[in-house]
């Protein structure tokens, strides 16, 4: 089963975050607890490990704002 | 801090300490990935670092004694023996939570299991504890209240009252400051002007303990004198349990106001990976430890996926449970 990748909330006052950057290229392995990306809010940047193993689907794009909740990858 | 005379407790308790810290170890680490995977979306102070602290505590307690905890009590909670599954629900909201999905984990309360409730207010708590100590004493229950908080708190003004009419009127009550040296953002230097929070203890006339709160043996000992003694009539105990918390003061918090080589000495003296050592060198085995893991990563998985596929309370709920009679739609 895919594990899905959401926008985390991880602040009190945040409802969105900015998708700074992927630390693993789509289709690549990950593995759980590795930095899987980062992204930005209330001028702070956060890195979010993955919390599976598996190869890394990539749906959302850098850049982008999201809002939590929004799924952004897949790891199968 | 206390000295290391007492015998050590029987085989049976130390287990029950590991079991209790393997379980809150067990449910952080299930939280955190789920809150980073965006499955639960909930507001949340990791433990890491204190378990030892709450399960020797508690394991020094009668399941039918009070706690009374804060918001950054998970823990506390988990270690005072709620259901997994009826807290993890709460948690996430669902009707099938402790509260029935309407408190959240800012408050949980759980009376079959003593936890009668958790505060959002810093230093709230110390009062509410009082007045179950002396509603204990009143009725010669002989149950202990314990209640917990930060050491931040103890500047707050309750903090104070607190102690002194408790010393006063010698309640069956534990105040057990966590002291993990910072209040949210703020070291203790530039928030106390005490040194130790351990010396405020004589100004009110209450015995005081400081202990190493990650040292299952001297928190397990410190905490069955303090309960000893308010059986026994003797009055309150301030306990000051050293502690450290490795994820910040909520999760998302980068810590970086935490020194770098102070977070890395504390990781390196890790509680949880210290007292499975020390098991082992008491003649507990290997097996034994990692059947007791398997045992609970199963709870920990059943608890989460309850709490996923448990629905949330009707909006109709907002009514019911907030007053003695339920209010007319």
């Amino acid at each position: 089963m895919a594990t899905e990748i959401r926008i985390p909330k991880i602040g009190i006052s945040m409802t969105e975050a900015t998708l700074s950057e992927w630390l693993v290229a789509d289709g690549a392995a990950v593995e759980a607890g590795t930095p899987l990306y980062a992204i930005e809010m209330d001028k702070s940047t956060n890195e979010v490990d993955a919390p599976a193993s598996g190869t890394l689907k990539i749906l959302g794009e850098v850049g982008e704002v999201y809002e939590v909740g929004t799924l952004v990858a897949t790891i199968e | 801090m206390t000295g290391d005379t007492a015998a050590e407790p029987d085989r049976s308790v130390l287990l029950d300490i590991y079991r209790r810290a393997n379980l809150i170890y067990q449910a952080d680490e299930k939280f955190r990935t789920m809150i980073m995977g965006g499955q639960l979306q909930i507001i949340y102070y990791s433990p890491r670092g204190q378990e030892i602290l709450s399960a020797a505590l508690m394991a020094a307690l009668n399941p039918d004694d009070y706690l009374v905890t804060t918001y950054r009590g998970v823990h506390d909670q988990l270690a005072k023996g709620i259901p997994p599954r009826d807290l993890w629900a709460e948690f996430a909201g669902k009707k099938t939570g402790t509260c029935k999905g309407k408190g959240g984990p800012m408050h949980i309360t759980h009376p079959e299991t003593g936890v009668m409730v958790t505060t959002g207010i810093v230093g709230s708590g110390l009062p509410i504890a009082n007045g179950l100590a002396l509603a204990s004493q009143l009725e010669g229950d002989g149950k202990v209240t314990v209640v917990c908080f930060g050491d931040a708190a103890s500047n707050i003004g309750a903090f104070h009252e607190s102690l002194n009419m408790a010393q006063i009127w010698k309640l069956p009550v534990i105040f057990v400051c966590q002291n993990n040296l910072y209040g949210e953002h703020t070291p203790q230097a530039m928030s106390t002007g005490a040194k130790e929070l351990i010396d405020r203890a004589p100004g009110y006339g209450i015995k005081g303990v400081q202990v190493n709160g990650n040292d299952a043996f001297a928190m397990y000992q410190a905490a069955s004198e303090a309960a000893a003694r308010a059986r026994a009539g003797e009055g309150p105990t301030f306990i000051e349990a050293k502690t450290f918390r490795f994820f910040g003061h909520l999760l998302g918090d980068d810590s970086h106001y935490i020194p770098k080589e102070e977070m890395a000495a504390a990781k390196l003296a890790d509680p949880i990976p210290g007292y499975r050592k020390a098991l082992l060198e008491r003649q507990v085995s290997e097996a034994e430890l990692d059947a007791i893991d398997a045992e609970i990563a199963e709870v920990v998985a059943e608890a989460a996926a309850h709490a996923l596929a448990s629905d949330y309370p009707d909006t109709d709920e907002i009514r019911i449970d907030v007053l003695g009679m339920e209010i007319a739609a």
